[in-house]
């Protein structure tokens, strides 16, 4: 019984749709994008309509914001955060900077693709931006969350090696503790 | 009727109506103050997702095993605390172990559980986690003082000290304990919202200064585990309150009622208020609550 | 020969065996004081007539020795206790030097409790009293550390308990023309009110001293936290407990041939006060052994006001918390001198995370602070549930809330104890700790295992109160083996409590703990979420300074004064008036000639006055 297809199949369907509308978001404030987050959470978008609250800590979350450009100094600390959240995760990456670095593309203190360091579920293109942008983009990772396919976590752990090469070019003093499981 | 089967199956039952109820609460919370804030707000049901997300969480992390067991702590105590409190007057299935415990027996068991979670968040050595059960034990002196007051108000007047006799008591006089000893209740009510520990009283918690504190670390498997202690918890002491001061209830719609009336209080003075900081809440406790505490039991006494 | 004299003289013997052996080595001291604790309690459990008295003449006074079943119960706490204690220093003390004087005060101290608990009359009360307390100081006084204030604060108040004593000894003397307990009881009704009075007052003057009550506890943190830890045990496990024992057999004595309500309830006062500046105190301590030993002055503060109280079910409590004092607070000495042994310290803002290296110690503490806190379902609750209980039933609502603030106030420095010992971060600085030996740790669980037990089944314990009891007048004391039941007949069965906890425990602990498709995955304490920053190994994080800042902020009105400084202030003025009077000894001859003179003109001008003639 446990281990049946099938009834693994309608395990996941449940499971999912709970995955899908409560999603505990840890807005960790990179750049100039954090400043959307308060108007989304508030009054006029009120993002808690889909089950999207903030959470306080990386134990708790199952989405990390990256709002905005990433120094190579922050993407340290994002690595540490992605690491420490629970299975299953998702990442957003906002605004122009996240996908190519934008503005700060020959910047030599930022990175330009986010997903060479860890992987991104829904990107959302602008600069930045805006809160209905923002409900946009968790609509979709809603449906991709449904449809079983936002699965950066798991890509995450199976190329390990790939992402852990290319973060450590970025960190060249590399102290972080070993990624365990 | 006296069957070991009927007893477990009642037990069960109670806790499903905990838990039902407890949640749903919850989820009225939010969409209450979401109303207040002018937001749609999220669904009543919002709070099962939650759980059931969390629980649904492929792993979790702990620091070693106090840590492990400190959901456990928290639940053992929200379902036991259940067990011994009269959920109905006199239902079938809702006796359960009423007549086994008394008041100061249900003080002292209410403790069991944050004890226990105090040590779990000491053991994950994170620092918001010690400041915040710091402050949680500075409060629980704080609101507890008052609350005995009341409590033993009650025991000296109606020279009983259990619930279930207090129960009697209110429905042979007929009237209500919230009328009978009016002082005492408005002691145990200023005492209220410390021990739920909604704004002004979220000390404990804080997320924006504490990062949540003594649950900073806790996520999947034990988080879920806690939100369901959390509301089960919130159910028993609005049963309790109700039971001591409103004439307990002889079905479950009325039990509704009574309960969700008297949790609107601190959701409702939540919703307003910002964040008091440590001394300020037991400053506050130790003055209007101890005073009429003190009333209540002059009143009892002569 | 009698069994009582044959047992003291059993104690007697091992304490010089201890110290003729520990002078030779070693090992042959070790192997002595081993016999000691496993051949006394045997020879005590199996070989002692309880029912014998041994009497005899010294030059004129009448002694007697001889048990009842109230001196029974607490020789029970002192015969358990103490073996256990003894075995722990065998591992405790394992490097130190003089271990000789250790024990041979230490099996002392045993002698002059096991004998004030077979006394029947006040002279071999005093004889065995100087020995308890002269041998306890010797350990005081021990380690060398801070002899000047520890040291000389417990000689003085010793001194100043045993001399009221004396006063009250002589006073009934001179009254009664006899010695014995019960000839005072049976004539004090018809003493003067003065030397009734006076007795009772001089008497419980020097028990409450013992049982560290407010106005006179001051040697006790000092006393406490400087004695080593395998002592301290026992100082607060049992010897603080012949205060207790003092205490109860002179107020309900007193209760019963003489209407005297109202010294009990001073006295009930006095501890409810002890039992909450003593806790507010406690939670202030960085010092886990301060910590512990203020602690111990507040739970002697519970058990006092139970005895003062005086009905059957506040007698029954305080002697049920004093039962389960001993266990629980020898298990917390135990384990704060096994953190010092294996750590080096017990400062609760240096030592953290010693949980995953001491797990055994963290276990039995973690049991013993259960009991203390007084939470369901372990013994300390039944304790606190007839104190309250008695003191609900007998209308004393103020110091229900009293009692209720101190205890609630306990989890304060409840959590602290563990948190800061054993919780927290673990650092490197404390990696290469080991547990503790297993002659340390196995009296420790023993304890630890006694207090499970009396969550669920007190009647072990209540069987020899109630037969305690009738020695102080209470016939037919009601007891059951796991229901309690007080005065207005509510009760609490503790067998439902248990089962009904640890059913949802072990359903709640299969769920959390099944393996499934979940990882669980453990990680170090320094993987915690930081705002993504790597903490280092040798960043400390744990927040244990100033632990309960905002509650001192609370109390900060209350706290300022400090009784020590007005015994201190005292001291120094009666130190002002021994320097005056040092100036009238000169050491010149001929100012001691003219104080002769002077002297024999006073005798000359007042002599009809002085010799009557």
């Amino acid at each position: 019984m446990y281990n049946d297809k099938e009834s693994q199949k309608i395990v996941d369907i449940i499971q999912n749709f709970a995955r899908k509308h409560s999603l505990f978001v840890l807005a960790y404030g990179t750049g100039c994008g954090a400043i959307e987050i308060p108007p989304t959470m508030t009054s006029r978008y009120d993002a808690e309509r889909f089950g999207i609250r903030g959470a306080a800590t990386p134990r708790q979350a199952d989405v990390l914001l990256i709002t905005g450009y990433l120094a190579t100094k922050t993407l340290k600390r994002v690595i540490r955060v992605y690491e420490q959240m629970q299975d299953p995760k998702y990442v957003m990456g906002f605004g122009s900077c996240a996908i190519n670095g934008g503005m700060y593309w020959d910047s030599y203190n930022t990175i330009n693709m986010l997903d060479k360091y860890i992987p991104v579920d829904v990107y959302i293109n602008g600069c930045m931006p805006r809160p209905e942008a923002v409900i946009a983009g968790f609509v979709k990772l809603q449906k991709l969350i449904q449809e079983g396919k936002a699965d950066g976590w798991d890509r995450y752990k199976k190329n390990l090696d790939e992402y852990r090469a290319n973060q450590k070019k970025i960190i060249t003093n590399w102290v972080m503790p070993d990624f365990n499981r | 009727m006296e069957g070991i089967g009927y007893k477990i199956l009642g037990a069960l039952l109670t806790t499903l109506l905990a838990f039902t109820v407890g949640m749903f609460y919850a989820g009225f919370r939010r969409k209450i103050i979401a109303r207040i804030q002018n937001r749609v707000g999220p669904p009543v049901y919002q709070n099962f997702l939650d759980v059931l997300k969390l629980l649904s969480k492929k792993t979790s992390v702990n620091h070693g095993i106090m840590q492990h067991l400190a959901p456990l702590w928290l639940i053992t105590m929200s379902v036991s605390t259940l067990m011994f409190i009269p959920v109905l007057k006199d239902g079938l299935f809702f006796t359960n172990l009423n007549f086994s415990g008394d008041l100061i027996f249900l003080l002292y068991i209410m403790v069991f559980g944050p004890l226990g979670m105090a040590l779990g968040a000491g053991q994950t050595g994170n620092p918001n986690s010690a400041i915040g059960v710091s402050r949680g034990l500075t409060q629980m002196v704080g609101f507890e003082i008052p609350w005995i007051m009341a409590i033993v108000a009650l025991m000296i007047q109606y020279k009983t000290t259990s619930v279930t006799g207090l129960l009697d008591i209110q429905s042979q006089n007929g009237t209500w304990m919230m009328f009978s000893s009016p002082l005492a209740f408005i002691a145990a009510l200023l005492a209220m919202p410390g021990m739920f520990r909604y704004a002004p009283f979220d000390i404990v918690g804080a997320p924006a200064e504490l990062a949540s504190g003594p649950i900073s670390e806790f996520g999947g498997k034990y988080l879920s585990t806690m939100m369901t202690s959390g509301s089960i918890f919130a159910f028993v002491k609005l049963t309790l309150y109700v039971d001591l001061f409103m004439g307990g209830a002889s079905n479950l719609i009325e039990l509704v009622i009574k309960t969700f009336a008297l949790y609107m209080y601190p959701v409702l003075w939540g919703a307003v208020s910002p964040r008091f900081r440590t001394e300020q809440a037991v400053r506050y406790f130790w003055g209007w609550p101890l005073f009429f505490g003190f009333a209540a039991l002059i009143y009892a006494a002569f | 020969m009698s069994s009582l004299v044959i047992l003291i003289l059993i104690i007697a013997g091992f304490a010089l065996l201890s110290y003729f052996g520990h002078s030779i080595n070693k090992t042959a001291g070790n192997i002595a004081v081993f016999a000691a604790a496993v051949l006394i309690p045997l020879y005590w459990f199996t070989r002692v007539d309880f029912s014998e008295t041994v009497s005899f003449t010294i030059s004129g006074f009448q002694m007697e020795l001889g048990y009842n079943m109230y001196g029974k119960l607490f020789s029970l706490i002192v015969m358990i206790l103490s073996p256990l204690a003894l075995i722990y220093a065998l591992g405790y003390m394992k490097d130190s030097k003089r271990t000789g004087t250790f024990y041979f005060s230490f099996l002392f101290s045993i002698l002059g409790m096991t004998g004030i608990l077979m006394s029947r009359d006040f002279i071999s009360l005093f004889i065995f009293w100087e020995i308890m307390t002269w041998s306890s100081y010797l350990l005081v006084i021990f380690l060398g550390k801070d002899v000047e204030k520890t040291g000389i604060r417990y000689m003085v108040f010793s001194a100043l308990g045993a001399y009221a004593m004396f006063m009250a000894i002589v006073i009934i003397h001179r009254n009664t023309g006899s010695m014995m307990l019960n000839d005072y009881f049976n004539a004090f009704g018809n003493f003067s009110t003065g030397t009734k009075f006076l007795t009772g007052i001089l008497l419980m003057f020097g028990f409450a001293l013992k049982s560290a009550v407010m106005p006179v506890h001051v040697w006790a943190p000092g006393a406490y936290s400087n004695t080593p830890m395998a002592y301290t045990s026992v100082f607060s496990g049992a010897l603080s407990k012949m205060g207790v024992y003092g205490l109860g057999f002179v107020v309900i004595n007193l209760f019963a041939h003489a209407n005297l309500h109202f010294a009990g309830t001073i006295l009930a006062w006095l501890g409810a006060v002890t039992a909450v500046l003593a806790t507010f105190s406690a939670i202030f301590q960085d010092d886990a052994k301060k910590l512990l030993a203020y602690s111990s002055i507040a739970q002697l503060g519970y058990i006092v006001t139970g005895i003062g109280i005086g009905t059957e079910l506040s007698i029954f409590a305080g002697l049920y918390l004093a039962v389960l004092h001993a266990a629980f607070k020898g298990v917390l000495f135990m384990a704060a001198g096994a953190v010092e042994r294996q750590a080096g310290s017990t400062d609760m803002t240096e030592v953290t995370g010693l949980i995953r290296k001491m797990p055994l110690t963290f276990f039995a503490s973690l049991v013993a602070i259960i009991a203390l806190a007084g939470v369901p379902p372990l013994g300390g609750f039944v304790g606190k549930w007839m104190l309250y209980e008695s003191l609900i039933n007998n209308g004393n609502f103020l110091m229900v809330i009293m009692i209720f603030l101190s205890s609630t106030a306990a989890f304060l420095y409840s959590y602290k104890f563990l948190f800061g010992l054993f919780l927290g971060q673990e650092e490197p600085e404390f990696e290469n700790v080991k547990e503790a030996s297993p002659l340390m740790t196995i009296p420790m669980l023993l304890l630890s295992v006694f207090l499970m037990i009396t969550g669920s089944f007190p009647g072990i314990v209540f069987k020899y109160i109630a037969e305690g009891m009738t020695d102080l007048g209470f016939h037919d004391v009601n007891w059951q083996m796991s229901v309690l039941t007080n005065a207005w007949g509510d009760s609490v069965n503790l067998q439902h409590v248990t089962l009904s906890i640890g059913v949802v425990f072990v359903v709640f602990l299969i769920f959390l703990t099944w393996k499934g498709y979940k990882k669980t995955y453990y990680v170090s304490t320094k993987d915690i979420s930081s705002s993504g920053e790597v903490i280092k190994p040798e960043d400390n994080m744990t927040y244990s300074t100033d632990f309960y800042k905002p509650f001192e902020r609370v109390l900060h009105p209350i706290l300022k004064r400090k009784i020590e400084k007005y015994y201190d202030e005292f001291g120094e003025g009666i130190g002002a008036l021994f320097d005056f009077m040092r100036r009238i000894y000169t050491g010149n001859g001929q100012t001691y000639a003219f104080y002769v003179i002077v002297f024999l003109v006073i005798l000359l001008v007042f002599s009809k006055n002085i010799f009557g003639y």
